[in-house]
């Protein structure tokens, strides 16, 4: 640069001789040119005020200092010399601990609409808080509590839904232990209202599979390659609450629960790729729990897709389930006629969906229109002496659709056309309000 | 893991320079246009690694929540301005939404562009939708302001 000014000057004063001169002699341009060069070598060799190479210092400790802070580094290394940093400066830098207190939660609103005499409803459906704590990296607890339809004095409940100890051994093993989510289906272990596309969960995940549905118990579970497995060996339900419409009520749920009979259930899903997941699970235990005078073995086995890819959401499960000695039930329950519990039951769905926001509108926001088809049956055969219902016999058509302003709430309205064998279905109209934090 | 190991994981034998850039209000406007985050930061650090004259990349570092708790990552750039890994140095949510090394994997040579989302080329993790979501708004984040920064 300097040079340049030099040489610039050099030309100017010589290429305009008229001008030089008019103004000067030849020795005057020579002393000007050596002036102009002590000048220029003083400016070379000038260093920056005392002033100013403190206030870099102190931006730059200023700037480490923000760092650590804004990337969580416990110790920091405040160093002035920015060319020190790096690898040999950041040694002592350890981010923090993973311990601690972690919270979230998740909620739903529902009205429903429902046509005929029947009654509308409008509910706060459930709140769940989450409650976690890391021990350390290989001890974890797990909570959720639920409050489910607002007040306790109105039907209301509160329940632990779940709460359990991870011990982390290996990616591959690791050990569960507590009040367990039963790894059954696609919505029991994650049910969260932004999850699934519909108000309501669907029927065959309720009757068939009986969501949510958690029990005291024991097992592992880990990631081998792409499959990912549970199994768990923990209190079997109980049989004393079964009915026509399912096993639903044989749920324990951790409530002092019966322990005389235990059961174990196992899922394995494979994950060809990220978003898709294709798997299955099976439980098996007796359901006598007090009696001696039968077993009342209950088998659940079903297998489930799930796929969501660039907007589109496929889903599709199939379950079924026996009951045994489902005459010596119906006895001990006092259930009589088309009442009997189901010697055997299944159920199965597709239902899609596809976010039209996806090639208009940037990341959070979707907007799904979506159908769901499920067909199931709580009676599909019944002991002898006894007669199904075919009103238990159902097909639900849901159609509608889920708009999410942003991922984490959402809103769902929906219609549901209810046919059943004995042409009692009654549809009804879904307006659901769900959040997750 | 440590800063240091994350970065000698990432420019192993490379002589790696930090850097603190003051970003100015335009530059700022530039990254939350371009990325569709919310950017705040002032004050940026990352960290240049040369291997001999060749530009190897650069390591941005971000802390961000994911659900209620925090988790702090590196993002590797490369010189031609992609992701090259996404690294999780600290994550304080349970386990379970912890995100698999093959679904951070999905992040590898994806460029800032509507496919860096997901809706696009990043499936959705399974049950931890906010941890998927976190990831991909972090590295839209950090691809902006390095497209508004600039290499020097």
């Amino acid at each position: 640069m300097l040079k340049r000014i030099t040489g610039t000057l050099f030309v100017l004063l010589t290429a305009f001789p008229l001008f030089a001169q008019d103004a000067t002699t030849a020795t005057d341009i020579e002393r000007r040119l050596r002036e102009l060069e002590q000048r220029v070598a003083a400016m070379q060799a000038a260093q920056p005020s005392a002033d100013l190479v403190e206030v870099k210092r102190q931006i730059e400790v200023l700037a480490a200092e923000v760092e650590a802070l804004k990337t969580r580094q416990t110790e920091t290394v405040a160093t002035a010399d920015t060319q020190q940093y790096g690898l040999g400066a950041a040694a002592s830098k350890v981010y923090r601990a993973g311990e601690g207190l972690s919270f979230g939660g998740y909620g739903e609103f529902l009205y429903q609409n429902v046509e005929g005499a029947g009654v509308d409803r409008a509910d706060f459906l459930r709140a769940i808080l989450y409650t976690g704590y890391k021990f350390n990296d290989r001890v974890i607890f797990n909570s959720e509590v639920e409050y489910e339809h607002a007040n306790t004095e109105r039907n209301g409940e509160v329940e632990v839904e779940f709460g359990y100890l991870d011990f982390m051994v290996r990616p591959e093993m690791n050990v569960r232990a507590g009040l367990v989510l039963m790894p059954v289906g696609l919505l029991n272990e994650q049910h969260e209202p932004t999850s699934f596309l519909s108000s309501r969960r669907n029927t065959v995940e309720s009757r068939i599979l009986p969501t949510t549905w958690s029990e005291l118990g024991a097992g592992v579970f880990g990631d081998v390659g792409p499959v990912t497995y549970r199994a768990y060996v923990t209190t079997a339900l109980d049989s004393a609450a079964f009915t026509a419409t399912g096993i639903r009520g044989g749920r324990q749920m951790g409530s002092n629960a019966k322990a005389n009979d235990l059961a174990a259930v196992a899922r394995a899903d494979w994950h060809p790729m990220e978003g898709t997941l294709v798997g299955g699970s099976i439980y098996s235990g007796n359901s006598a729990q007090e009696r001696n005078t039968y077993e009342g073995r209950v088998t659940l086995a079903e297998a489930h897709a799930d796929a969501k890819l660039r907007g589109l959401q496929l889903r599709a499960l199939v379950a079924r389930g026996s009951v045994g000695d489902a005459a010596a039930i119906n006895a001990r329950n006092a259930l009589t006629g088309t009442a009997s519990v189901g010697k055997s039951f299944g159920g199965w769905y597709v239902e899609g969906g596809y976010d039209i926001l996806t090639h208009f509108a940037r990341r959070d926001m979707s907007l799904t229109p979506y159908a769901r088809y499920e067909k199931l049956d709580t009676q599909r055969s019944v002991p002898t002496g006894f007669l199904r219902n075919r009103a238990n016999n159902q097909t639900i058509t849901t159609i509608g659709f889920a708009f999410k302003p942003i991922s984490q709430t959402v809103v769902k309205v929906d219609y549901q056309n209810v046919d059943n064998e004995a042409g009692t279905g009654i549809n009804q109209w879904n307006v659901a309000l769900g959040y997750i934090f | 893991m440590t800063q240091q190991q994350a970065l000698a994981s990432a420019f192993p034998g490379a002589k790696i320079t930090r850097q603190a850039v003051f970003l100015t209000p335009a530059q700022i406007a530039a990254a939350k246009k371009d990325s569709g985050v919310d950017v705040r930061d002032g004050l940026v650090v990352r960290y240049a690694a040369m291997n001999g004259n060749a530009l190897a990349g650069y390591a941005y570092f971000d802390t961000h929540p994911v659900r209620a708790l925090q988790e702090t990552v590196m993002v590797v750039v490369t010189p031609d301005a992609k992701v090259d890994r996404v690294e999780i140095l600290s994550f304080d949510e349970p386990p379970d939404y912890f995100p698999k090394p093959r679904w951070l994997q999905q992040f590898r040579g994806r460029a800032l562009d509507d496919q860096l989302s997901l809706k696009g080329a990043i499936h959705p993790i399974s049950g931890a939708s906010l941890t998927g979501r976190a990831l991909v708004n972090a590295s839209r984040k950090i691809l902006a302001i390095h497209r508004a920064i600039g290499t020097k």
